[in-house]
């Protein structure tokens, strides 16, 4: 997965699109996951395996296990990567 | 109690390929928890190569549970090790030293189901620092625990410092290392595609190298 040129929204989005079996623009980036069918914890947890993989980041669990959105991913996801650029 | 690699009663994990022997097989006293075949109280892993890596396929009994009918999640930890570890070994024709492993663990494992640890190289740096990823899947495929470690190939006369090898077994050891790259090479172009570029294996030598399914003894000293 390329990440270097599209803005993480669309990452983010296009991946929870894929583990949620739609497509990508069926997704609200404000949508609450956890209303949605078949997203069960286990699902968004492998959602936010394959974020880390292709971010190259390591997101903290107090963060995986608090956001509820994909615009609340796309934030923690974007923190981690200036974090790192920081580092 | 681990079930034979070759042993799927789903048949929708990997399919059974060849297996590929660690170099460990050639040492006297081969004892290694994870991948050995003569202790008795180890996972016993056995390995088959990928196009992208190295897998193992495992099936683990309640003496290995945490939770009632749950696989403990520290064994997780050490089969992605032992997969990513051998791997890196296999590739590099050295002993390789975990020296961080981070693990996710997405769903129970359940005991007494089939499962199947896949781990690939990732990168290597100018530090001599290898990355690696592997996988746990369900017989569905589906993912339920994903590491990430970084390990340190170490040359096997350095690496002699660090592990308990008599002169006997470092020589046997030497051999056998320095044949297995190619080895794993050949085995993951046999199925389907050529290994990672970012490690390159070392030049191959005009040597068989032993692929026993049961290998004799030895001892495992990579993670």
């Amino acid at each position: 997965m390329s990440t270097t040129a599209e803005p993480v929204l669309v990452t983010v989005t296009q991946i929870v699109a894929t583990e949620l079996a739609t497509t990508a623009d069926a997704i609200d980036p404000d949508l609450d996951l956890r209303t949605v069918a078949g997203a069960d914890s286990v699902k968004v947890l492998r959602m936010i395996a394959r974020i880390e993989r292709a971010y190259d980041i390591e997101l903290d669990d107090e963060d995986v296990f608090t956001v509820t959105t994909v615009r609340e991913v796309t934030d923690v996801v974007e923190r981690a990567l200036a974090a790192g650029a920081a580092a | 109690m681990t079930a034979p690699a070759k042993d799927d009663p789903s048949g929708t994990l990997a399919d059974a390929q060849e297996l590929v022997a660690t170099p460990w097989a050639v040492l006297d006293d081969y004892q290694c928890f994870g991948c050995s075949p003569h202790n008795a109280k180890g996972l016993q892993l056995r390995f088959k190569a990928l196009p992208d890596g190295l897998a193992t396929v495992f099936q683990l009994g309640s003496a290995h549970e945490s939770y009632p009918g749950v696989v403990h999640g520290g064994l997780a930890g050490v089969i992605c090790d032992e997969t990513m570890g051998n791997l890196i070994v296999l590739r590099t024709g050295k002993p390789a030293f975990t020296t961080a492993m981070r693990l996710r663990y997405l769903a129970p494992i359940p005991v007494g189901a089939p499962h199947e640890c896949r781990a690939r190289i990732v990168n290597t740096g100018d530090t001599g620092l290898i990355n690696a990823e592997a996988d746990i899947l369900d017989a569905t495929g589906g993912v339920v625990a994903t590491a990430r470690a970084t390990y340190r190939p170490v040359a096997l006369e350095a690496a002699r410092d660090r592990i308990t090898l008599s002169d006997g077994d470092a020589g046997r050891l030497a051999d056998v290392l320095t044949a297995s790259a190619p080895a794993l090479a050949s085995a993951t172009a046999a199925a389907g595609a050529p290994g990672p570029a970012s490690v390159p294996a070392p030049d191959p030598v005009p040597v068989s190298v032993p692929v026993p399914v049961s290998a004799p003894k030895t001892t495992s000293e990579e993670s």
